[in-house]
This record gives C-alpha cells, sequence and structure tokens, in this order.
C-alpha cells in the first residue's frame, strides 16, 4: 500500500475543509428521494400484522376473509416464504413471519399487500390469528441465572463475555460499589422504516431501502426468499437518520416477498408506533461495580457485572456484550480486571444496534464509579480521572496494548478550562430556566452543578471480523474537464459520508468534479456504517483506489487524460484483529479506540425535580477532522442522545410491551433543552489510520450522558444512579 | 380508521342536527386531537362533522367587562390576543405551555377542552380501557401509571385531563356556551370547572355535554383580580410534553391579607381540580409559604397516588406553593 | 371526494380522496409533493409542517377535506426556480443538515419566524423551532443556520 500523504492537494473543498453536502440542496428544497417518498406506477401498499403478545404459541391463521376484501392483492404467512425463515445479523433466530411462537410484542405474523394503505390496514384487521398467551420473561438477569421459559435452543444466554486480568483476588484501602441501571433507549431516527420492491422480469426483485448495510440485508433476503444473490439487487433510499436502528431488517424481506407474490411494486411504510416495535433498541441493562483503589485514588482493581436485556432475538446483542466487556473499566489505566457481561434473551423488544453500542451502558457506570471514588478519596473528580487515565502504551484489561494516542487527561483538562457559564443574575428569560417557557421556575430553589465524564468506544468491527470495503473509483475527461466517480455500496444516513469521499478524491486526484453514484449491490460490500466506521474504511479504500489511480497517471496530470479510462476497484480492510479467549477475555479485539470528554453544568429545581442542562462541553480525538464542520455535527448530535438518555429518553416496557410508543410518550431533545456547546477537537494522528483519522460518531454520546448526571448529583446531592433521571428521583418522591 | 364521511356544516344548527340525528357522528375542529385518535383507532367516527368554518372564530367583548371567546378561536390567536394577556394571563400561559406552534395554530378552544385523555392504554387499542369501552377494566390502575391521577380517581379511571386551557378556564370560573339537539336556537351555559367530570362509574363519559351537544364560546368573567395570575406545568421536557402537575392560580391581596385566590390543579385527576380547600384555607390568612404549603397540604391531604406516581403529591404542593409566593412577591418577577 | 387546493400558487386538483386521508397524505401521495416529511403522522414531530392560508401547521393532522378551497404552501414553493430563499441556503452553508428528514418541516417554521421577527434573539428562535424535532443536529448548527438567514434578509 502507498502511504505517502505528502503529495496530496491542499485544497478548499478537499480533506480538511468543509465543503457543502451535495445533497443539501435538495434537502432544503423537500426534493430528496428518501425511501419513503417512493413511488411506482401500478404500486401497492404492504402492511404488517404484529403479535399482541409479548410470547405465546399461534393456535391458529385465517385469511380467507382479508383475502376477500376487494383491493387486497395478497396476504402471506410464513408458509409464503418460500426459503429459510429465519434471519438475524449473528445468528439466524429470527424468523421473516412467526411459524408457531411469538416472542416479542409486535413481531410480525402476516403481511399483506393492497391498493391503499387503508385497504391494507383493514385486511389486517381482517386477519384471525388464534393465540395461547405463555408467561413472558421479562427480567434478563433473571433469565440468566435460568429462570423462565427457555426461548431459544440452547437457553436464554446470548453470549457471555468474560475479562480477567491481574490478580483476580486483589484488595484495596478504599472500596466503592454500586448498582446502576440504564433504561432502554430508542434510535428515534425520524425517517421510518420504509422502501419499495420492484419484481423483475428476471424472477427477481429490485429493493430500495433505508438501510445501514446493503449486503448484510441483501444476504439475509436471499436466504430467505432462496433465490441468488444476482436476483435481489438492492439500491440505497434516502435515509432519514440511522444511529443503529437500520442495522436489523424491518421491511426488507415482507416488501420482496408481497413484490414477488403479486408480481406488482410494493412499497412499505412503518408509521411511528410501528417504527416502535419494528426496529432494536438500546440494551437496558444493569450493572453491579466495585471499584478498588489507594487511598489517593490510585486504581487497584475494577470488579464488575453486567446484564444486557437482548429481548426477543440475538440482533447484535453478542457484539454489543462484547464491548460493554472489553470497554467495561472505562478509559483508565487498571491493573486487576475481573468483567462478566452477560446478553440475555427475554420476551422483551428485540434489543441490537445504537450509537455507542454497549459503551454507553458501561459508561454510566464506570463514571458514576470515578465519582463515587472521588468523594470517598477526598478528591476533585477530574483529578482521581486524570489519576487513572490511560494512555498510549496503557495495557487495556484484554492485555492490548494502545498503539496510537489516548489523550483522555488532556481531554479532561481541556473540559475543566474552558470558562463556565454566567451564574443567573439579574431578570432571567423563562426560556433559559429549568421547565423552560411553561413558566415552571422562576429561580427559587434552583442549584447549579457542575459534572465531568470521559469515555472509550471501540472503532470499526472487532474481534476478528473481517471488516473491508469495496470501492470503485474512475477519472476520466468529461467535457474538457477531469471528472472523478465513486461508487460503493456504503451508506450515506445522514453523517456526510457522501461528502468525505468526495473530499478524499479531490484532495487525492487534484480534481474537482467528484461525482459519488447510487450506492446498491452491483459493487462488494462496504460494510456497516455503523461503529465510527465508514470514514476510516470506505474512507480508507477510496484514498487506496485513488492512489493507485495517480500510480497509473505516472507523470500526467488528470487533464492530460484524453480518451483513457482509468478505473480501479479496491477491497480494503484495516488491519486484523483477533477474537476474545473465552474464559480470559485476553485478545487485541479492537482495532482503534477514541475518546472524548463532556463537562456538564445545570440547574436544578430541586423542589420540582426539574433539570435545565445550562453548558455542555466536549473535548474529542478525532485523530484527523477530514471535515470540520460535520466532524461537530456528530458531536453535537451524538452529545445531544446523550443528554437526551441522562434525562428523558426511555422506553417504558410493562410485561414485555411498550408503553409509550409514540414522540409525544418517548421524549427526546428539543432545542429547547440543547444547551450551547463549547467543542474542542484534537487531530492526534493514529498512525495506522488513514489520514491519522479516528472514528467520531459514536465517543460523544457516551460521555454526555454520565457528565450530565454527574451535574445533576452535584447540585442534588442524591446517588442517582438510574438514567434517565425523572423529576421524582431529584425530589426523592 | 373506518370508513367514514367528511361533511362542512354550514350552520351551528345543521352542525349539531347531523351529529344529533347519526350515534356515530362527531365533531372535527382542529383535528388535533381526533384525527390523531383515528389513525391509532380509538375514535372510529363513521361522519365527521366540521365545524372550523362556523362563525365562532372571534374574541369579542361581553357587556360588564368580560370576554367571549369563540370555540373555533385557534389556540395561538387566543393566546396572542392583547387583552387576554393582559387581564388573563393565566390563560395565555397556558396556552403557550401546551404542544406546539404549528398545533396551537390548528387546535381551537372548543376542541383543546374535549382533548382526550393521554393514558397510554387508552391509546392502545389492544388493552382493556373502560374509557374506550366500557365494562373492560382499567389496565392503568396495575399498570404503568406515572402521569395518572392522584385526586377524584375511581375503580373504573384513573386517567388524567390532558388540557391545560382548561386547568386556566376552570381557575378563572370561566363559563362554557353550549348548544345541543334539545337546546333549540339557545344555548346554555356550563360552568368551566362542571364541565369535565370525575370518572365514577362512567370513565366513558369525560364531561357532561350529551351527544350533540356542541361548545360555541366560552365566556370569562370580568375578574380584575386575573390579572395577576400565573400558569405553571411541570413536566418531563421543557416544551411540547403534557404535565405531570401543573397549577393554573389568580390571587388577590387585601391589605397584608389574602383577599381573594383561585387555584386549579391539572395532571392530577380526569378533570381540571379546582382546589376549593386550598381556596378556603388560604382567604384571610397571610401570603406566606408557611400558609401556602398548609393550603396545598390541606388540598392534597385526600390523594390517593399509585404505586409510580406518589412523585405528584409533594410535585403539586411544591408547584402551588411556588406559584403563590410568585404571585404575592415572595420571589423575583 | 374531490379535493381542489392551491398549493405553491397552483390551484390543484384531487380525485377519489378518501375523507380519511390526511392533507400530508394528499400532498405526498396524490399530488406528487414528497417534500412535505411522515416522521410520525400524529403532530408530535413537525416534519410535516406546510403553511396553510399562511399559517404554519402540522399538514399529518389536518383532514384533507378541511383544506378545501384554501392555501398551502409547502417547501417545495418556498425557492424561486433556481435561487434558494435564504433560510433554505443559510442550512446548507451552515451545516445544520445531516439526514434531512426534520428539515422540511424547519425550514418552513424557520420561514416562518423570520417573516413574524426578521431579528429573533436566540431564546425565540428556539421557542418557535421548539415543535420541530431533529435527532441528527443537536439543533446548534440549526440555530446557526437562522442566526445567518436573520442577517442575510
Amino acid at each position: 500500500m502507498t502511504t505517502s500523504t505528502k503529495s496530496t492537494v491542499t485544497r478548499t473543498d478537499g480533506i480538511g475543509a468543509s465543503p457543502r453536502r451535495p445533497d443539501g440542496t435538495a434537502k432544503v428544497r423537500g426534493e430528496f428521494a428518501y425511501s419513503s417518498d417512493l413511488w411506482h406506477e401500478d404500486m401497492l401498499w404492504g402492511a404488517t400484522l404484529r403479535s399482541p403478545h409479548p410470547y405465546a404459541r399461534i393456535t391458529g391463521i385465517d385469511i380467507a376473509r382479508a383475502l376477500a376484501l376487494p383491493g387486497v392483492y395478497a396476504v402471506l404467512t410464513h408458509a409464503d416464504v418460500p426459503g429459510v425463515n429465519r434471519y438475524g445479523l449473528e445468528h439466524a433466530d429470527q424468523p421473516v413471519l412467526a411459524e408457531d411462537v411469538v416472542r416479542y410484542r409486535g413481531e410480525p405474523v402476516v403481511v399483506v399487500a393492497a391498493d391503499h394503505p387503508e385497504t391494507a390496514r383493514r385486511a389486517l384487521e381482517r386477519v384471525e390469528v388464534g393465540y395461547e398467551v405463555l408467561d413472558p420473561v421479562t427480567d434478563a438477569e433473571s433469565a440468566v441465572a435460568g429462570q423462565g421459559a427457555e426461548l431459544h435452543p440452547g437457553g436464554n444466554v446470548v453470549r457471555h463475555v468474560p475479562i480477567r486480568r491481574g490478580d483476580p483476588d486483589a484488595a484495596a484501602e478504599v472500596v466503592v460499589t454500586g448498582r446502576y441501571e440504564v433504561g432502554m433507549q430508542d434510535q428515534a431516527f425520524l425517517g421510518p422504516e420504509s422502501g419499495l420492491a420492484v419484481p423483475a422480469e428476471d424472477g427477481g426483485v429490485d429493493l430500495y431501502v433505508a438501510t445501514q448495510w446493503l449486503h448484510v440485508d441483501q444476504r439475509q433476503i436471499v436466504a430467505a426468499l432462496d433465490l441468488p444473490e444476482d436476483k435481489v439487487r438492492l439500491t440505497l433510499g434516502g435515509v432519514g437518520g440511522a444511529f443503529g436502528g437500520r442495522e436489523d431488517l424491518s421491511i426488507q424481506v415482507h416488501a420482496c416477498l408481497l413484490a414477488l407474490h403479486t408480481g406488482r411494486p410494493v412499497k412499505m411504510v412503518y408509521n411511528r408506533e410501528e417504527s416502535f416495535y419494528g426496529h432494536v433498541h438500546r440494551h437496558p441493562a444493569v450493572l453491579y461495580y466495585e471499584h478498588g483503589a489507594d487511598r489517593d485514588g490510585t486504581l487497584r482493581y475494577v470488579r464488575a457485572r453486567i446484564y444486557l436485556d437482548g429481548g426477543a432475538y440475538a440482533s447484535s446483542t453478542g457484539a454489543v456484550v462484547g464491548n460493554a466487556a472489553t470497554l467495561g473499566v472505562g478509559p483508565y489505566d487498571v491493573p486487576n480486571v475481573s468483567v462478566d457481561c452477560w446478553g440475555a434473551y427475554t420476551n422483551n423488544p428485540p434489543c441490537g444496534a445504537m450509537r455507542g453500542f454497549g459503551a454507553v451502558q458501561a459508561a454510566f457506570a464506570y463514571e458514576s464509579q470515578m465519582d463515587r471514588l472521588a468523594a470517598a478519596c477526598g478528591l476533585d473528580p477530574v483529578e482521581v480521572r486524570i489519576r487513572n487515565a490511560m494512555a498510549q502504551g496503557t495495557v487495556m484489561p484484554t492485555g492490548q496494548v494502545v498503539d496510537s494516542p489516548a489523550p483522555v487527561e488532556e481531554l479532561l483538562r481541556r473540559v475543566r478550562a474552558k470558562p463556565l457559564p454566567p451564574e443567573p443574575s439579574g431578570e432571567p428569560d423563562l426560556r433559559t430556566l429549568p421547565g423552560g417557557v411553561s413558566n415552571t421556575t422562576h429561580g427559587e430553589g434552583v442549584v447549579r452543578g457542575v459534572g465531568y465524564a470521559v469515555g472509550i468506544k471501540n472503532i470499526c468491527f472487532s474481534e476478528g471480523f473481517d471488516d473491508y470495503a469495496t470501492v470503485r473509483v474512475r477519472l476520466q475527461v468529461v467535457g474538457g474537464e477531469p471528472a472523478a466517480t465513486v461508487h460503493t455500496a456504503a451508506c450515506e444516513v445522514g453523517q456526510g459520508l457522501v461528502t468525505v469521499l468526495q473530499q478524499i478524491v479531490r484532495s487525492e486526484l487534484g480534481v474537482e468534479r467528484v461525482t459519488v453514484e447510487p450506492s446498491d449491490t452491483t459493487i462488494g460490500s462496504a460494510g456497516s456504517t455503523s461503529a465510527s466506521r465508514q470514514t476510516y474504511v470506505t474512507g480508507g479504500a477510496v484514498r487506496e483506489a485513488c492512489l493507485r489511480i495517480r500510480d497509473a497517471l505516472g507523470a500526467l496530470s488528470p487533464a492530460e487524460l484524453g480518451d483513457k479510462v482509468l478505473d480501479e476497484t479496491v477491497e480494503w480492510r484495516h488491519r486484523p484483529t483477533e477474537e476474545l479467549h473465552p474464559e480470559t477475555g485476553q485478545g487485541n479485539a479492537h482495532v482503534q479506540y477514541g475518546f472524548a470528554a463532556h463537562r456538564a453544568v445545570v440547574d436544578v429545581d430541586t423542589e420540582l425535580g426539574l433539570v435545565k442542562v445550562v453548558a455542555l462541553d466536549c473535548a474529542q480525538d478525532v485523530g484527523k477532522a477530514i471535515n470540520p464542520q460535520a466532524v461537530l455535527g456528530q458531536i453535537q448530535g451524538g452529545s445531544a442522545q446523550g443528554l437526551g438518555l441522562a434525562v428523558m429518553e426511555e422506553i417504558k416496557t410493562e410485561g414485555g410491551v411498550i408503553r409509550n410508543p409514540s414522540f409525544t410518550d418517548y421524549l427526546i431533545p428539543t432545542v429547547l433543552d440543547m444547551p450551547p456547546m463549547s467543542i474542542d477537537v484534537l487531530e492526534l494522528a493514529d498512525p495506522h489510520a488513514p489520514y491519522g483519522l479516528r472514528g467520531v460518531g459514536e465517543p460523544p454520546t457516551i460521555s454526555s450522558t454520565p457528565a450530565v448526571v454527574a451535574a445533576i448529583r452535584a447540585a442534588t446531592g442524591r446517588a442517582l444512579t438510574r438514567v434517565p433521571v425523572r423529576p421524582e428521583h431529584i425530589t426523592g418522591t | 380508521m373506518i370508513p367514514f364521511d367528511y361533511r362542512r356544516a354550514g350552520d351551528a344548527e345543521t352542525a349539531v342536527a347531523a351529529v344529533a340525528g347519526n350515534p356515530g357522528a362527531a365533531f372535527l375542529g382542529g383535528g388535533t386531537n381526533l384525527v390523531d385518535h383515528m389513525k391509532l383507532g380509538v375514535a372510529e367516527p363513521d361522519l365527521l362533522v366540521d365545524v372550523t368554518r362556523l362563525p365562532f372564530d372571534s374574541v369579542d367583548p361581553l357587556p360588564g367587562g368580560g370576554l367571549r371567546i369563540g370555540a373555533g378561536v385557534r389556540n395561538s390567536d387566543l393566546a396572542a390576543d392583547e387583552r387576554v394577556r393582559t387581564r388573563y394571563p393565566v390563560l395565555a400561559e397556558a396556552l403557550l405551555s401546551g404542544a406546539s406552534g404549528q398545533l396551537r395554530n390548528l387546535a381551537t378552544t372548543g376542541g383543546n377542552l374535549l382533548q382526550r385523555t393521554r393514558c397510554g392504554y387508552f391509546q392502545d387499542v389492544t388493552t382493556p380501557c373502560n374509557k374506550r369501552r366500557p365494562g373492560e377494566g382499567c389496565s392503568a390502575r396495575e399498570g404503568y401509571h406515572r402521569y395518572h391521577a392522584i385526586l377524584g380517581a375511581s375503580p373504573h379511571c384513573v386517567a388524567v385531563h390532558p388540557s391545560d386551557l382548561a386547568v386556566a378556564l376552570t381557575a378563572l370560573d370561566a363559563v362554557v356556551r353550549v348548544r345541543g339537539p334539545r337546546d333549540g336556537h339557545g344555548e346554555r351555559a356550563i360552568p368551566a370547572a362542571e364541565l369535565h367530570r370525575l370518572p365514577g362509574e362512567h370513565p366513558e363519559w369525560d364531561t357532561v355535554l350529551g351527544h350533540g351537544d356542541l361548545i360555541t364560546a366560552v365566556d370569562l368573567p370580568p375578574l380584575p383580580m386575573a390579572a395577576r395570575s400565573r400558569y405553571r406545568k411541570v413536566r418531563d421536557r421543557a416544551s411540547y410534553a403534557f404535565a405531570l402537575v401543573s397549577v393554573a392560580a389568580a390571587v388577590e391581596l387585601t391589605g397584608d391579607v389574602i383577599g381573594d385566590v383561585r387555584i386549579a390543579l391539572g395532571g392530577v385527576a380526569h378533570k381540571p381540580w379546582r382546589a376549593t380547600l386550598a381556596e378556603a384555607a388560604l382567604r384571610g390568612r397571610p401570603p406566606d409559604r408557611a400558609e401556602f404549603r398548609a393550603a396545598a397540604e390541606a388540598e392534597l391531604a385526600d390523594a390517593q397516588p399509585l404505586r409510580d406516581n406518589r412523585f405528584k403529591v409533594p410535585m403539586a404542593r411544591n408547584t402551588i406553593v411556588s406559584v403563590l409566593a410568585g404571585l404575592t412577591g415572595e420571589e423575583p418577577r | 371526494m374531490r379535493l381542489n387546493v392551491t398549493v405553491n400558487g397552483r390551484p390543484r386538483q384531487a380525485d377519489d380522496v378518501w375523507p380519511g386521508e390526511s392533507l400530508l397524505y394528499v400532498l405526498r401521495e396524490r399530488l406528487g409533493l414528497p417534500g412535505s416529511k411522515n416522521a410520525c403522522e400524529q403532530g408530535e414531530c413537525g416534519s410535516c409542517t406546510v403553511y396553510l392560508d399562511d399559517v404554519p401547521v402540522c399538514s399529518c393532522l389536518v383532514a384533507a377535506g378541511q383544506a378545501e378551497g384554501r392555501q398551502v404552501r409547502t417547501v417545495e414553493g418556498l425557492a424561486e426556480g433556481d435561487r434558494l430563499d435564504p433560510v433554505q441556503q443559510s442550512f446548507v452553508d451552515a451545516g445544520a443538515v445531516q439526514c434531512g428528514f426534520c428539515t422540511p418541516g424547519l425550514v418552513v417554521a424557520a420561514h416562518d419566524l423570520l417573516r413574524r421577527t426578521p431579528r429573533p434573539s436566540d431564546e425565540e428562535i428556539r421557542e418557535a423551532l421548539a415543535g420541530n424535532l431533529c435527532r441528527c443536529t443537536g439543533y446548534e448548527k440549526i440555530l446557526d443556520a437562522v442566526r445567518t438567514a436573520a442577517d442575510a434578509s
């Protein structure tokens, strides 16, 4: 591989700049085609009948009355799935359509296609499904302990990862313990699950869909449809946000089934309630921690047991467990570590990927513990963190030696050094006080608090996964001007990958005109848009393709190409990682770590339990900011999601049933809830990564939550061991 | 949604007749609640009679100094009305604390009063709910009921009324004007505090209105003390969220003591809760926090919170204290 | 039923409209204007915000029949030809657009704010946009965009 970056061209629209998004104009005009905007002559509307029970045996399905409804073209059950009626990211354990058992409320049982969405909905009402209701398993900890029904062959533990390092019996002068809980968070992307499946003359199907990984969708669809790969072609529809929630299948197989069955294009769009049932969520967690330290705060050991509720199907629970375990002590240098993390099957909604992916849950616990340790040692919370901060060269609990910058101390010092917001004085604007414009608080009983947190996240896929991206770059002269095109299957979900890929080509090839073609499966996989990995991996692949084109150009400039077309397709992978040892959890499992630190300042109305986050400042190392504006956008957006988890976001389940599947009852931050942010972006190059860059998207989501909660603790003196923190947790009633 | 017809009413008489003559018919105002409920399958009218083009869209002075608010006046217009803002600030504040700008632009005065509960079980048609299907049972009583009632509930229903406007109107002694199928060309008047009812044996009835009764206006009395009034809403998010607890209050000081006081609570009961016990305890008493607290506790003495909403009792108490302290100059503004 | 409505200055007609359809559905599926978005369809997110007779509303909760004979202006009607409205331009320039699903609703809401209040304070901007959820940006760059648009107009 050519590694020289010296000859890259400095341009105002290349790497390090913040050119406009190529899709920005279409998006502000309302002309960008999201997957829910697609339309086809003669298309039908698909709809899904879902289980009303968290756990039940299906005693019968009668579709006759639904089929008889005028305007209905297909009513399909598991019997109509031609291939394997199982799919899943890690284990194929989830039925495309339920057969004999439903394992969660919302599990798809029947799909229909009709001429109008309302006709489809009415058809669903006419399907009769008999259920024998069973006792659901709803608690992850007892599921791991073997209590309750066995939901899948082999038991209810999806994965257990132990991490053992150093002396398992290490003792310490100061010991702090805690039990922490993290509620179930929703990705709450705004664009609902949707897509359009168009049957093709060759007996195959073309699917236009919003997803995070076209090829992993394709792999699962062809298995269910029993078709060869070349008969199921996917093209990315416009994606209205993802945050992990589009890693698993939603409408994909259903729409294709209906299209193939009816011979008509079929569009499916979930509404918001269905969306809450139709995608996985962040694993709720219960975490038990014990930290032992010297009197000066130096950590001696950390012991932890972490229970993640995976819900009814595995999804990516295994990898989430791996993250929570390997990152379970946080960005600290700890000589003796004993962590056990379990992911459980229950009859709760399936949980899987969400921004931060296992690191979020652990961070709330270990950062809460660090504050307890600081208090026990009489230390400043930042001081105790700096005393234990990991750095380049630190040996992780997995035995992995950190071989690139890990500026944990500097990030903490930076957020601490930022000026604090002014204390409220004089006539306050109601909108700036806890409770906002609702006129809730006028300053009486309002206490200010400041809290800190720092977090760690693995970047890219880990544990030996063959993580690569395929990219094709072509360079030719068009209309007298050199022009490059980039083709990948990588999914732009809003983060700005299309801009970043253009920037890389501009810098590497010195051409201004760069077109990023629609993402589809006519090219090889680019891997998932997750794990903060696309700029690293697909960006790295684009760079590699450009370097090969430069080699082919030789002494020519792009404008001197004439009729020649330089065309390079590369498959680029980051350096390999290793599996974890099954008993000790040792191994070089991660390719790169990312770090961010936050300082939160809150005003708390202690009488009413209301919180206003006044400031949420952040420092993050990104290695190299390929697009500084997009980097800030990731930090701001990620921090907002962390704030949401801290003070308002939770899917409430009761006996496995979601009780708040709407944006009125599941609250995400509005513009009135988000404070201004002061952000420091560090660029300490990772010598192993393209351009030295470090994945950006997830770290800010991780430290934001514990920082906000620490600030509320500082203001109230309450223990606050559960997120989201509710008014009643603050008032103590 | 089940199939239904849509009709635009030309005048109140035809609108009332159209709904009264069809047990499956409903009036349609701004639609912000009803259309949502139709999508959820909670409401299944077979005829919608659109009343938004009836001539009930103005705020007019009443002889004697009050104001008549047309039932079709949009929440945003009402909140912006200068007379309302200066003479009845509690009303403007209540309106602005509800929903979002885009919804306030649609929502009408009458429709706001008649919005239905946000109880999750009421909205989930797969669960039993006495309000949706009488006799089925109440899922909330033993279920997820953090948002539910602490006052005046019955074994059959623990839902709360979600309107902010209704709480303010209750505190203001407003009067709701109704035209029904039996009222001929006339109208009848119902005190705002009596419009909504407690659930009792019949939680399916939110209000005392009968089928075909159309709210045409709300009258505000000329209440000078309302110039010193306030609405406070405690909720899980800074905007665009329903109340955990809200308080509408107005206070008049006579010398060193409270001459008159109006207090209504939201988010605590099946109806806006006029805090008559607290009011009685406060009249003639000095305006200090100890008195406010004692009065609030008197009002809440009979509170029967559920497993997950015990916090509402002290929250309501503290909010009452805070609002009264603010109105009587115990704090800035 | 047949629906007559003026959209972005043009009289439009939709036939066979079912009364249960929302104005949003009619715009998106019958009139070829999918710019207004369907993020919640329950009036909880603001992504479907359009002007109805010059007042911004959630079009998902307007029953189709209620729009009869009225004026609707959608996000598609803000630009003049290739020239973006200053609000649209500043959203692109400020990096206020990520996934963009909230953008049409926010652009209309911000457009309305600046018509009424050409020089809004930050608090006024926040209050005006509190009915529009965004999940990507944390709102910071949206505030930047509205400030910039206010300066530009």
